[in-house]
């Protein structure tokens, strides 16, 4: 899996391990913390702390080390906390372990440290009582307690809004160099990464393909693969560009025995036919820089170009209109409740891309779920074609088939395990009053996986045979089925590798040339909407905050909400600084009606 | 504090209709028995006019629904009618027996609560090892042998083959102990009767470990399962990289998740437990609610039978009720709403 990885750490210093999923970032934690799943072992090399022989030890010695010389920041701070068990008695066991013997003013202290307020009462808090980012902070500031000599955070703020996540990712740098720690940064974000890490190595297939400083290897990629990457991000600023959709995809652990040249060969831009028989040793490509190429000096010649989007087929009729749409969720005595949406209006014209971005508990996704009837609106109508379809009834659905259809997040849990491909996607016409038979509908399932990029080899094979980039193309195939003129996608590439999101942006927009759908793009990732949609609105706790030209709102954004959006998002530059909004509102969740307090500025 | 309270509310709430419901279905039923209480409860020189008056007397004359009315109106009261063929009033029968019950219901439920999370704890322990399939193999033996097989084998095995423990009545003949709780145990140590205590805690011993050892493999799956799952999760991980060691990480924060899904489980086992009492008490002529009730149906004391019935449904529902309201103070999530 994992094949000849050197690095070095310095105290004080953060070290980046930058790979998309299956390159073997998570591998290298699970080896310090000698969790590696069961039929994996380590063959050979060596890893140090100072001098302890981490792949050699005495589980006894492992033992004693973890916590207090060794700390992990975990991926999912919400589920790393024992949900029976308060913040104080989890904290007071740690403290205990490290034999700290004022644990209670220390904890405050510490809880101080990553600036949580009110830490008396949230001792006495259970894990469900507090939000993501507050978690991740208490599991921080638990990490920090021990001063440890290093810190393994594995991908500490994947599962957290973009907002908390620059706070978090800021909080962690502040209070590492304050303590002089030295810190393993996992991370699939080569952009995040660059911003806080000293040095960098990027992983490919289990290989480190590159390393050096980060600002550095960030402006002059020199392996082929890390300059892919970074072509295959949408940006925040400068033109639109195409984005470098890599064929194929990382080889498999079953793949990777078969490979004697470059793992990287078989998809690079630049290989050439020695690439695929010599596995290239590091080789050095600038100062304190190396990479593992044997065509070091080629990787600048890759470059995509031209714009991306075919410009939006203009149309009178709308798709879909949404007017003053609120959606209210009653309290268990009915007598308050929570607006998830209030007063959202809306209009999609045919082939128009439009994107909605906003946090966690914005209203987004139930604005998804009124247009989809999943949900019916408490006020407002919703509009799609000439049809409204407010009262969500059976006819509003059949009709709804033809004009809208939704495409889930994660594409695992939106497939039916125990049926095939072609049934899948053709499921629409499985039922109803008129079924076809299975002959026509394998034929249409063909069509359909034509259509989304995918061979007719996979029609008789079952989800779990699928990568995640397939399954989700399936799930594309499937809302095609009954030809809507309407897409609504909810993050739908925020599980996916860059690569793999790439393709599938290309995809998008090659459905909206072709056949002119439009689409609405829920999404937390600025980037990706600004690469794909013409028109953002902005959500906020239940309301659209702003909207317009996406070029317009990111350049200039009004709503102080859509400025701090924009805020959390590392500069594209790494010379610009980044300097997120502070944000009080974290602290506590929210509680009471959500309103915002400013009106919809009008454009 | 106020979260239990108002699921206990909520709870007693929903125990009256349910209660209401199964004592007309008991009364309907019974009445639709062939069977003519006022006839059983004459002397068989009685002519049919006495009869007939009787019949009045008792107001079964009147429509069902009257019957059912008055009988609600008495059972409010806390007047659940005479038995017919003790002559006593039900009310005082069933409280009369029911300690007896109860003392053995809660002894089984120790030895099932013990013997299950033992063996769930020992299952798990196994987990992945080659005595693992032999463990599956064992639990299922357990699921699949009744309560009263249990009964008549421990019978067989302690009672006739091997003489150690007394398997008739719930105390030796020699004794007599004043009654001030009905609770034999307590009872005794009241009274200071130590022999006595011992002879009660043996006749115990047989027909509660037979009612334990029945619902105690249920409890040994659930809990390994649950401990299972547990330890796929991120705290436990977490914990572990924090350097806590094996003990404290299965004893403070894997069993207090994992014993959530059991002790549910639990409430619903010892509910069945419950019933269960009848046919073991029946075996071991346990004088408890089971022998009355057998009594009572062989001898259709149709207001004796009623009363029992609604005594083991309330018992069942308050079980229901204890175990929520404990997974309530065990589970922090659960009290957020």
């Amino acid at each position: 899996m994992i094949r000849r990885l050197t690095f070095n750490l310095a105290p004080g210093r953060i070290l980046g391990i930058v790979g998309e999923s299956g390159a073997g970032k998570t591998m290298i934690g699970r080896v310090i913390a000698h969790a590696l799943p069961a039929g994996f072992a380590v063959t050979g090399g060596s890893l140090r702390l100072d001098d302890d022989n981490l792949v050699r030890l005495t589980p006894a010695r492992r033992r004693a080390l973890l916590g207090r010389d060794i700390a992990f920041v975990p991926q999912e701070p919400m589920t790393a906390l024992n949900p029976v068990m308060t913040i104080g008695a989890q904290f007071s066991e740690h403290l205990k372990r490290l034999g700290i013997t004022s644990r209670r003013t220390r904890a405050l202290e510490l809880l101080d440290a990553v600036h949580l307020r009110d830490g008396a009462a949230l001792l006495r808090r259970y894990p469900h009582q507090l939000s993501g980012g507050m978690c991740q902070r208490v599991l921080i500031a638990m990490a920090f307690a021990g001063r440890p000599r290093v810190i393994v955070a594995d991908e500490p703020t994947t599962a957290l809004d973009v907002t908390i996540q620059a706070r978090i990712v800021q909080l962690m740098a502040e209070l590492q160099r304050n303590a002089g720690t030295a810190m393993l940064f996992i991370t699939h974000d080569l952009r995040l990464a660059s911003r806080i890490c000293d040095e960098i190595v990027v992983l490919y297939a289990g290989r480190a393909v590159e390393r050096g400083p980060a600002a550095s290897l960030l402006a002059e990629p020199a392996h082929p693969y890390t300059r892919s990457l970074q072509l295959a991000s949408p940006t925040m600023t400068g033109p639109r560009r195409a984005l470098l959709a890599l064929a194929h995809r990382m080889p498999g652990l079953l793949e990777l025995a078969g490979m004697s040249g470059c793992r990287f060969a078989p998809r690079c831009p630049i290989a050439e036919a020695d690439c695929l028989t010599m596995d290239p040793l590091d080789r050095a490509a600038g100062p304190m820089r190396v990479a593992a190429c044997l065509r070091v000096d080629g990787a600048h010649r890759i470059a995509v170009s031209g714009l991306p989007v075919a410009p939006a087929i203009a149309s009178g009729k709308p798709v879909l209109r949404l007017h003053d749409a609120s959606k209210r969720f009653r309290s268990f005595w009915g007598a308050t409740g929570t607006w998830a949406v209030h007063d959202a209006s809306l209009v999609i014209g045919a082939g128009e891309f439009v994107g909605l971005v906003g946090e966690s508990g914005s209203g987004k996704s139930t604005v998804a779920r009124l247009i989809m009837g999943l949900e019916r609106a408490t006020s407002g109508r919703v509009v799609l074609g000439d049809r409204d379809v407010t009262r969500a009834s059976a006819a509003d659905a059949r009709h709804r088939l033809h004009w809208a259809q939704m495409v889930f997040q994660d594409p695992q849990s939106a497939l039916n395990p125990r049926r095939m491909v072609g049934d899948i996607v053709t499921q629409v016409l499985q039922a109803g009053r008129r079924p076809l038979d299975r002959t026509r509908r394998m034929e249409r399932a063909r069509e359909l996986l034509a259509e989304v990029g995918l061979g007719a080899d996979l029609l008789e094979r079952y989800p779990a045979q699928l990568s995640g980039g397939q399954r989700q193309r399936v799930n594309i195939a499937r809302a095609l089925c009954a030809v809507p003129r309407l897409l609504v996608a909810d993050e739908i590439v925020s599980g996916l590798d860059v690569s793999v999101q790439a393709q599938l942006l290309a995809l998008l927009l090659r459905l909206r040339a072709e056949r002119g759908i439009a689409l609405l793009f829920i999404s937390h990732d600025l980037s990706v909407v600004r690469h794909l949609c013409e028109r953002v609105l902005v959500m906020h706790r239940g309301d659209i905050v702003e909207q317009g030209p996406t070029e317009t709102v990111f350049a200039s954004p009004r709503h102080p909400y859509t400025r701090r959006l924009l805020a959390a998002v590392p500069p594209d530059d790494p010379a610009l600084p980044w300097q997120p909004f502070p944000d009080e509102a974290e602290l506590m969740p929210p509680a009471g009606p959500p309103r915002a307090a400013v009106a919809v500025p009008s454009r | 504090m106020i979260a239990i309270l108002f699921l206990l509310a909520r709870r007693l709430l929903t125990a009256l209709p349910i209660l209401l419901t199964v004592s007309i279905l008991m009364f309907v039923a019974l009445r639709l028995l062939p069977v003519d209480p006022a006839a059983m409860s004459m002397p068989p020189n009685a002519t049919n006019e006495d009869i007939a008056a009787k019949r009045r007397e008792m107001g079964l004359d009147k429509p069902l629904t009257t019957q059912y009315a008055i009988w609600l109106r008495g059972a409010l009261h806390g007047d659940f009618g005479r038995s017919i063929q003790l002559r006593r009033d039900a009310g005082h029968l069933v409280t009369a027996a029911l300690p007896a019950t109860i003392q053995l219901a809660l002894c089984a439920m120790v030895i099932a609560s013990v013997l299950g999370l033992g063996g769930g704890l020992l299952l798990f322990h196994l987990r992945g090892g080659a005595s693992e399939a032999l463990g599956d193999l064992g639990t299922t033996v357990l699921l699949s042998v009744p309560e009263f097989l249990w009964a008549l084998l421990f019978i067989l095995l302690f009672g006739v083959l091997l003489p150690v423990l007394p398997f008739i009545g719930q105390l030796g003949p020699q004794f007599s102990v004043v009654r001030v709780t009905g609770f034999l145990l307590i009872d005794t140590l009241l009274a200071g009767q130590g022999s006595a205590f011992a002879s009660a805690l043996a006749h115990l011993t047989l027909p509660a470990a037979a009612l334990g050892i029945a619902f105690s493999p249920a409890i040994m799956r659930v809990l390994r399962s649950g401990l299972l799952d547990v330890y796929h999760e991120d705290y436990i991980r977490q914990a572990r990289l924090r350097g806590i060691g094996e003990g404290r990480i299965l004893i403070v924060h894997a069993l207090p998740n994992a014993i959530l899904p059991t002790l549910t489980l639990m409430g619903v086992q010892f509910g069945f437990l419950f019933g269960g009492t009848l046919l073991v008490e029946v075996l071991y002529s346990y004088p408890g609610l089971g022998n009355l009730m057998v009594d009572a149906v062989r001898n259709a004391d149709l207001p004796l039978i009623q009363t029992v019935g609604l005594t083991y449904c309330i018992v069942v529902l308050l079980i229901g009720m204890t175990v929520d309201a404990l997974v309530l103070v065990l589970n922090p999530r659960l009290r957020a709403r």
